[in-house]
């Protein structure tokens, strides 16, 4: 929406004005040339007036002086010359007021000329009827002649007057029309104008309005967001600060004085303030660090310490980036950051986690201890015993011969106990890698090394083909052997034991175990056997260490062997199962993640 | 020249070890001459003596006192002198990290101590009457922890 866009612009906002000021300009200008147009025909008019006027003045003043000499003629009385003089000076006053008034106009000049000539010419004529009036010859043909003569010319003054009074009407008239042409439409326009200017403003009005509402809301949001920041500085332990790099001004903002212990805004945001309450022994690395941040302009990681004025030790972390602004302004933005608890808690971390390295190195000489210096005197033992009754055995009693079978089973049981205890605890994930391996020679292998019981008991072993799983290949063979083992070890007399192994694809959702597990399929082998079995409300103590559900007497084990198991699975990410019926069989289930 | 016996050496801190291993040699058939020494130390003393017959194979104990079982097979290994010496690492353990350092410092074979005396004597015999051409020539992590 580009016209919707530009409409919301401050550029829009710039138009509109600059439109505005055009329109008002306009207005002016046409306001100007009207006024003016009026005024100067208003002048026309009055000049054809003031024309008017003195044309007629003129033959109103050359009729007066026609009147008075003929009073004069008549009645010889020198009043009427009087007033003839005095009308024939108004005379001249007239004509040359005309002039001046006509000076503009060549044809009215020209006119007035020819006018002023008949108007002397008549002067004289009245001069000469006088004289010859004075001699009494007043019915003498030279007199009426001059007489005849002077009406005629008096006519022809007032013909030309009026033609005089008609060319200036006229003139009046074109004038009249030229500027009612040129002005009649300037009120329209300015009409027109105030409508364009109004409806602009009125526009610009709403823009305004509006970019004010958006701002009064940027503002408050602007608000809310410094409120927040200020809390998450509280609440994260950080301070921000800004470095004015052109006036080398510094603000802290009120979290960072928190930080150092003070109250905010309690001393003057300066370098050397702040450089008060770094720690005496990070004071050169700090100072080297600021003094490269002048330099640079820019601040990556830096960590020191400040000592609070109650003496509290404080772990910092530094770090700033140039901002600048549109007017080219440069300021280093940082944020500097308690990070005392971290420090601390990883140190805590370090510790335990030395003593956990030392505990294993306990562990592991234990694991020592157990394979060596414990299996040494049992095999001594055993030794011992083999050479006993191999060179001895005859010279003993019943009794003798027994005990000897006894301490036989005794420290026969004893090694079980050590090697199953060794296997368990060799059992781990750690330094073990993960390879793509082949399940079924796996499983194989793990058969092979049992052939003896299970041509003993005449077992019966499926199986079904498994694919090749990212495993550690020697547990799994250990998982197998001591499934199977387990099976055979607890088969039921007079039965032939059957053992089942198969395979399958489940989905997590399927088995309520796994269903807040994070892996969505699992490979499932199952291992089902037709023997003892147990009650189902020891499926999950079973796999427990040491821990037996028959007599040492009926049947031999450590109670390890299915730990093992349970610890194998887990080092794959996976989980066993352990389903039984009493005197039916037991059927054993392990999910390996696939991934 | 080549004796009509075979020398066998042991060297074991452990005083009944060093009874059962001279004890299945008297039972054994075989024509040896044994000797037994209690340490490293006392062990490596005697090697070192100029004059001194070295033995056919050399039986070592690892966990031993004043000089480990490991060690000896260290120096040994770095003396001309004694390269035709056929040495059995004789332990109570075969761990795993015992197996791997005594292979990869030129050991011939890994016995781990029977604790069955007719099992010992098993083990001596096979080890003594063993070709070890032939047995050095296919030697690999596999077949070197003895197996009967």
């Amino acid at each position: 929406m580009p016209i919707r866009k530009l409409y919301q612009s401050e550029r829009f906002l710039r138009i509109i004005f600059g439109a505005s000021l055009f329109a008002v300009l306009c207005m002016g200008g046409l306001s100007y040339k009207y006024i003016k147009a009026h005024t100067d025909s208003f002048k026309m008019v009055q000049h054809t007036y003031e024309v008017h006027l003195e044309l007629g003045n003129l033959l109103s003043s050359i009729k007066s002086a026609e009147t008075n000499h003929r009073g004069f003629l008549i009645s010889k009385d020198s009043m009427f010359l009087e007033s003839f003089s005095i009308n024939r000076g108004y005379i001249d006053d007239k004509l040359f007021t005309l002039k001046d008034l006509t000076s503009d106009n060549p044809n009215q000049q020209e006119s007035l000329q020819e006018l002023e000539t008949k108007i002397n010419k008549r002067l004289s004529l009245l001069d000469e009827s006088r004289r010859i009036a004075s001699t009494n010859a007043m019915e003498t043909p030279e007199f009426i002649t001059a007489f005849k003569q002077g009406s005629q010319l008096m006519n022809s003054i007032g013909f030309k007057i009026n033609e005089m009074i008609a060319h200036e009407k006229g003139l009046l008239k074109i004038r009249r029309e030229k500027s009612t042409k040129s002005i009649s439409n300037a009120p329209l326009v300015v009409y027109y104008v105030l409508i364009l200017f109004l409806t602009l403003l009125l526009l610009t009005y709403g823009q305004i309005s509006k970019n004010l509402k958006t701002l009064k809301l940027k503002n408050e949001q602007l608000e809310t967001f410094k409120e927040s920041t200020t809390q998450t500085e509280i609440i994260s332990k950080n301070g921000t600060w800004i470095w004015h790099i052109k006036d080398n001004r510094y603000e802290y903002s009120d979290n960072l004085y928190r930080l150092l212990g003070e109250a905010p805004q309690s001393f003057k945001a300066t370098n050397d303030n702040f450089m008060a309450f770094v720690h005496p022994e990070d004071f050169d690395k700090v100072t080297e660090q600021v003094d490269k941040m002048m330099d640079d302009e820019d601040l990556p990681f830096m960590y020191y310490r400040i000592i609070q004025k109650n003496g509290t030790i404080k772990h910092f972390k530094a770090y700033a980036k140039i901002l600048i602004d549109s007017e080219g302004d440069k300021r280093l933005l940082g944020t500097t950051s308690d990070i005392t608890d971290e420090i601390e808690n990883y140190l805590l971390l370090e510790e335990k986690n030395l003593e956990l390295e030392r505990n294993n190195k306990e562990l592991a000489s234990f694991n020592y201890v157990a394979s060596h210096d414990l299996q040494e005197p049992l095999r001594k033992i055993q030794t011992f015993i083999s050479r006993l009754e191999e060179k001895e055995y005859e010279n003993l009693s019943d009794n003798g011969q027994q005990y000897i079978e006894r301490i036989k089973s005794a420290s026969a049981r004893m090694r079980d106990l050590i090697d199953d205890l060794l296997q368990y605890s060799r059992t781990n994930k750690s330094d073990q890698v993960l390879e793509v391996a082949n399940l079924n020679n796996l499983l194989e292998s793990a058969k092979q090394d049992l052939a003896e019981i299970i041509s003993e008991k005449n077992a019966v072993i499926t199986t079904e083909p498994i694919p090749d799983i990212k495993v550690i290949p020697f547990q799994i063979k250990q998982l197998f052997f001591n499934l199977i083992s387990n099976s055979l070890k607890y088969s039921r007399e007079n039965t032939v034991p059957i053992i089942d192994v198969s395979y399958s694809k489940t989905k997590a959702n399927n088995i309520p175990q796994l269903k807040s597990s994070k892996y969505k399929l699992y490979h499932t082998i199952t291992i089902e056997d037709n023997g003892i079995g147990f009650d189902q409300s020891y499926a999950e103590n079973i796999f427990v260490l040491f821990n037996r559900l028959h007599d040492k007497s009926d049947y031999s084990g450590t109670g390890i062997g299915l730990s093992i198991c349970e610890k194998i699975v887990e080092n794959h990410n996976g989980h066993i199962f352990a389903e039984g019926h009493l005197d039916k069989g037991a059927c054993f289930t392990v999910y390996l993640p696939m991934v | 020249m080549q004796a009509d016996y075979t020398y066998v050496v042991l060297a074991d801190d452990d005083e009944d070890d060093r009874l059962f291993f001279t004890e299945a040699f008297e039972e054994l058939k075989i024509k040896t001459k044994v000797e037994t020494y209690k340490d490293g130390l006392a062990l490596m003393d005697a090697l070192n003596h100029s004059d001194s017959i070295l033995p056919n194979i050399l039986f070592l104990d690892l966990n031993m006192p004043k000089k480990s079982g490991l060690e000896c097979l260290i120096d040994i290994k770095n003396q001309e002198k004694f390269k035709d010496i056929a040495i059995a690492i004789y332990s109570t353990s075969a761990s795993e990290e015992d197996i791997e350092n005594t292979f990869v410092n030129g050991a011939n074979i890994y016995i781990k101590k029977p604790n069955d005396f007719n099992n010992l004597k098993k083990v001596l015999s096979e080890v003594v009457t063993m070709n070890w051409q032939y047995h050095t020539s296919g030697l690999n992590k596999d077949n070197f922890l003895l197996r009967l």
